[in-house]
């Protein structure tokens, strides 16, 4: 049995306190109305000078990006009235992003480590669904990782219920007025979608998600415990789980797709692409992996896992080299078809990024693609921790950034930088995820041993 | 002059894993083990040196990468640029994207051809090459160790074979070329 | 410990098999003759293959106007053809590759035959772009060699060019895979030969394999580090076949998608192709030991997979030309669903969605008449998938005065059927002259998951063999 250290409980509280505080100053500093954000922009212009007719420049060109596309990202409140009275609209553009950014932060952390959980409870039910052999003496590890998704499905909700109750502005199309012909906010493509985009439907879909998943985590780790008890030659549970995980793939794969349109492709409610939904798989897939081998090793550090053996490391290894490819090759091919054919409704999705967010976009590529390609590519490597801690790191902080490429554009826009809220809000959830997470492994034996597959995942040797 | 080489059969993969390991431990050396099917852990237990081949697969995907970058790069934007699509053709890294499959291809073309060249000459594999297995049993069930015996006491040798499991065994001279 | 596996797998090969027997049973179809179906069947598929010669001679020396094709639709029953075999060549590199890289046992016993079948079928994917071509002497064209013409290259910002490379590195890398794996099971049948002719044959085809511990470790290394170049290869084969219609502007063909959904349509009807050959291979050259009723249940499982993903994949496809708003997108799928090839979207809807989940029953998954009708009935689906994909979206043109219809004419029809016919002759020659296992992998894992062994095993035998083998007499060393 593992038992968490005070030492790691007190790095988690103290990553909670240090993140709820430093996310408290980002929600403290967001300006109050449109005059703050007036003044500081004239403070700003004043400080650096021409600087802020160089942003200015590089703003209207989006604008002109978007007027030639005939479509406004959906951020861009204010393109048609850009001529007149620049300077209010500009500051009251400037006010709703800045009001969005720490909430923005909070969600696109929460929802990062969430999807850690979800990853990971998506691996493990791929692992008992196809009967693996040598990933069993894992199980606990995964399954304490996969627990996150209960206080983090809890988190996300509330997160989605305060964005229904316009306690934050985050969803453009939840804007009073959307769908009525004449109001100021009336958008007509928006207004074609509210059978599906509307609030209740929404939450609804949330609601009725996180429960199936929750559900099937609850069962998975009751049968397998039940299973441990279970009498030799025995594996009516092992049996039991295996069905269940079957069925909650299937419900996951279309489940999974639906969630990231509704929480993250509908914040640019005018884009969309087919593929959105395995792109976020992927990401989830490989954090959830590259988590499982993190904290993996690190139990192992501490003289647990004494059954987990280099072989192990190694294939986790192999996972993150080959789901990383995998997320890159999805990554490919939604950007070269949507850059090849330049159609204006979607190639906006595209422009925003690299006008906007070009190093973080690009650069979240290079770390997702290249780190994991080079330094896992060696089968000498994959088995040295020290490297799989290396490229791991660079995955988990090129997937949150991959997360915070996908959100911010459309919530924040080009006000963005990343200041208190965000380091605040990702510390903040990766200490409440340290904790709970290892608060779980700390409940059950370390060795999943009645599962039947045990035995050759112990003598696993690749 | 002549050598005189000792073939022992075996017909269990694990018996000969066992004998590969006492033969060496008892300072025999081993010329050549002959099996029908990979025996997992064979090299380590004789001692063979890992196979560079994986790394050669990686430099020949180089170049590949680096043939595929140069030819498209002198093509598409120096010897002749268009605008096709709307994307003129300015700059290789602008247009990339449409570049990136076929980067992709003569990668893993010449990784994988020049590998498998690479193996074919090393092992000496090519067509009318004549084989070399020396008992034609090998390519069935029985697993062949070649046995330098030159200088070694060849009774002793024999029984001592016998014992690690041999279910044959030959004593073979061979001309040295 | 070196041979543990845990006691509720299945065995892989019955039949309580040593290796002499694996070497005997994999041998025998090479060194037995052909029965009377064998030459029935090939009698069938090589009239198949000369009416589609004929077929293809014809619209060579006439035209390409004697197909179907007219001024809207200018790609039909060719490009689904091709799209349709590259497919079916999907599986060979998947079970030989990706299933080695996971370290699936069980694709000991088919990897060798899906690996021909990717070949003969990509064999005929390739016919069709060269036929297409019109002038097929010219085909070279599309290689980027300087010519005469001063500076006029190939485009290579076009996608039917990634194509030529990806579909000409996909068959030369897929057949050294192939041949590398053969060389052992080559050498293997040289050995045992007994008429000269056969020795000097597979004399030559072995390319001198004589099974040296370091050509084996070097083998094992290349076939491992060939996986790894093949799985992401395959991978992108049939997303630049997919991207031959998403980078374009055409609704119902732009979507991002396509390129996974491809794929996971491709190795779909791969899979039921491999089902279709096994089923019968196994029982004509007897060979029901090694391709077990456990092996077409895992294929059925595979099928059954990917049958949902594409069946996801239609769904979100549905869905997300609604849900974007853009009327050109609700339209084609709206046409697609209700229009005047209602009958080819329903049929593909049936056949790839609703037929595998039939495969959730154990009895029905394990059932080797109704795997092979599935198997059937799932490549009729994915030729029915392409065809809806590139006629309807075609079909119905920007300009309404350009709608039309396609009706192919006796060349498709005859060409299409040819290259049926061509695959079979392929197939058919090769399960007599080829090892249709590869008995060496298959050798390698006996201990492990062979009948024989397992029973060894849970009977507390020790399969250890120092036991088992001193008893045995000891021939005197012949001095």
């Amino acid at each position: 049995m593992y038992k968490v250290t005070s030492k790691l409980k007190i790095v988690a509280f103290a990553l909670m306190i240090l993140g709820a505080v430093l996310t408290a100053v980002g929600f403290w500093q967001m300006p109050g109305s449109e005059e703050e954000v007036k003044e500081m922009l004239a403070t700003e212009a004043a400080a650096h000078g021409g600087g802020h007719g160089a942003m200015e420049d590089n703003h209207s060109s989006a604008a002109d990006d978007h007027a030639v596309s005939g479509h406004a990202t959906s951020s861009d409140h204010h393109s048609e009235g850009h001529a007149t009275n620049h300077e209010d609209e500009h500051a009251e553009h400037v006010y709703h992003q800045l009001s969005n950014k720490p909430w923005a932060a909070v969600y696109v952390a929460a929802f990062f480590f969430f999807m850690i959980g979800l990853g990971t409870l998506a691996f493990h039910a791929v692992q008992k669904a196809a009967q693996a052999g040598w990933s069993p003496v894992l199980f606990r590890v995964m399954e304490g990782i996969s627990s996150y998704i209960l206080p983090g499905g809890i988190i996300m909700f509330v997160l989605l219920l305060l964005s229904g109750f316009h306690i934050n502005h985050l969803f453009v199309w939840m804007e009073e007025g959307i769908d009525v012909v004449g109001h100021e906010n009336y958008d007509a493509i928006v207004a074609g979608k509210v059978g599906y985009l509307n609030v209740p439907f929404w939450l609804f879909r949330a609601g009725a998600f996180l429960v199936g998943w929750n559900l099937y985590r609850w069962n998975i780790r009751k049968f397998g415990l039940k299973q441990d008890e279970a009498k030799d030659g025995d594996i009516a549970w092992y049996k039991k789980g295996f069905k269940h995980s079957a069925m909650f793939l299937v419900f996951f794969i279309v489940t999974e797709s639906i969630m990231s349109w509704d929480w993250i492709m509908s914040f640019d409610p005018h884009w969309f692409s087919t593929l959105f939904g395995w792109y976020v798989f992927a990401s989830m897939f490989v954090s959830g992996i590259t988590t499982i081998a993190l904290i993996t090793i690190f139990l192992k550090s501490k003289g647990y896992l004494e059954f987990v053996n280099d072989s192990h490391i190694h294939d986790l290894a192999k996972f993150m080299f080959g789901v990383s490819i995998f997320w890159t090759y999805l990554w490919f091919s939604q950007f070269m078809l949507i850059w090849y054919s330049n159609m204006p409704e979607e190639v906006t999705y595209f422009v925003t990024r690299i006008e906007d967010y070009n190093i973080l976009f690009f650069g979240m590529v290079a770390i997702n693609f290249l780190f994991p390609l080079l330094i896992l590519m060696n089968s000498d490597f994959k088995r040295v921790n020290w490297f799989v801690v290396t490229a791991g790191l660079f995955i988990i902080l090129g997937h949150y950034l991959d997360i915070y490429v996908m959100v911010m554009p459309a919530t924040v826009g080009e006000s963005w930088f990343i200041g208190f809220p965000e380091i605040g809000a990702f510390l903040f959830f990766a200490g409440l995820f340290i904790l709970y997470v290892f608060n779980t492994i700390s409940k059950a034996p370390l060795l999943a041993k009645g599962d039947p597959y045990l035995g050759e995942s112990k003598h696993f040797h690749y | 002059m002549s050598t005189k080489i000792i073939h022992a059969f075996y017909t269990d993969d694990d018996v000969l894993l066992s004998a590969v390991k006492q033969v060496r431990e008892k300072r025999y050396h081993i010329e050549e083990v002959f099996t029908p099917f990979p025996v997992h852990g064979l090299e380590k237990a004789m001692g063979i040196a890992d196979t560079r081949l994986a790394i050669n697969a990686f430099l020949y995907g180089i170049v590949g990468l680096c043939v595929a970058t140069a030819m498209m790069n002198y093509i598409m934007i120096e010897d002749w640029p268009q605008d096709i699509g709307g994307k003129p053709s300015f700059s290789y890294l602008e247009n990339m994207p449409a570049f990136v499959p076929i980067m992709f291809e003569l990668t893993v073309f010449f990784a994988a051809h020049l590998m498998v060249i690479t193996f074919y000459m090393r092992s000496r594999l090519w067509p009318f090459k004549k084989a070399e297995n020396p008992d034609v049993r090998t390519t069935d069930d029985h697993f062949l160790m070649e046995v330098d015996a030159h200088g070694a006491d060849i009774d002793e040798a024999t029984k001592f074979l016998y014992d690690t499991g041999a279910v044959e065994i030959k004593l073979i001279d061979k001309e040295e070329h | 410990m070196a041979h543990y596996e845990a006691s509720i797998r299945r065995p892989l090969v019955t039949g309580d098999k040593t290796y002499s027997d694996v070497t005997r049973d994999i041998v025998a179809p090479v060194e037995g003759v052909a029965n009377k179906q064998w030459w029935i069947v090939f009698t069938i598929a090589l009239i198949a293959f000369l009416y589609g010669l004929g077929c293809i001679t014809y619209t060579i020396s006439t035209g390409i106007g004697v197909w179907g094709l007219n001024k809207t639709i200018g790609w039909a029953w060719d490009i689904t053809n091709f799209v349709w075999w590259v497919g079916i060549g999907h599986a060979g590199t998947l079970i030989s590759a990706v299933l080695l890289l996971f370290r699936q046992k069980w694709r000991m016993a088919i990897n060798r035959s899906a690996e021909a079948m990717t070949i003969f079928s990509v064999i005929q994917a390739g016919l069709f772009p060269i036929i297409h071509m019109g002038r097929p002497w010219l085909a070279y064209w599309v290689l980027p060699i300087p010519n005469q013409f001063g500076s006029l290259w190939v485009n290579f910002n076009s996608p039917l060019l990634w194509d030529v490379f990806a579909i000409s590195t996909y068959l030369s890398v897929s057949l050294v895979f192939w041949w590398t794996g053969l060389l052992p099971d080559f050498a293997m049948i040289r050995d045992r030969a007994i008429t000269p002719f056969n020795k000097k044959i597979y004399g030559i085809l072995s390319f001198g394999w004589s099974g040296r511990a370091k050509d084996w470790q070097r083998f094992e290394e290349v076939s491992l580090v060939l996986a790894g170049l093949a799985t992401p290869l395959v991978l992108s084969v049939h997303t630049i076949v997919s991207f031959d219609f998403a980078t374009s502007v055409i609704p119902g063909w732009h979507t991002t998608i396509f390129p996974p959904y491809f794929v996971a349509g491709a190795i779909f009807s791969g899979f039921a192709m491999v089902n279709t050959l096994l089923i019968i291979m196994r029982k004509v050259v007897s060979l029901e030991n090694y391709i077990t009723i456990q092996h077409i249940e895992l294929m059925n499982i595979v099928i059954m997979i990917t049958g949902s993903i594409v069946g996801v994949a239609y769904i979100t496809e549905l869905f997300v030309a609604w849900y974007s708003g853009v009327e050109y997108e609700q339209y084609a799928f709206l046409n697609r669903a209700t229009g005047p090839y209602w009958w080819a979207y329903w049929a593909m809807m049936t056949c790839n969605v609703f037929s595998p989940q039939f495969m959730w029953f154990k009895k029905l998954r394990t059932s080797i008449m109704f795997s092979f009708a599935i198997s059937i009935v799932v490549n009729i689906g994915m030729w029915f998938e392409r065809f809806v994909i590139i006629v309807t979206s075609l079909h119905r043109d920007y300009l309404p005065s350009s709608w039309t219809m396609f009706s192919p004419t006796f060349v498709d029809i005859g060409i299409f059927i040819g290259t049926i016919g061509f695959f079979f002759v392929l197939f058919l020659l090769y399960s007599r002259t080829f090892p249709v296992i590869a008995q060496a992998e298959v050798k390698s894992i006996l201990k492990t998951s062979g009948s024989k062994y397992k029973k060894l095993r849970e009977n507390k035998m020790t399969s250890n063999a120092a036991g088992a083998s001193s008893g045995d007499p000891i021939a005197h060393p012949n001095e």
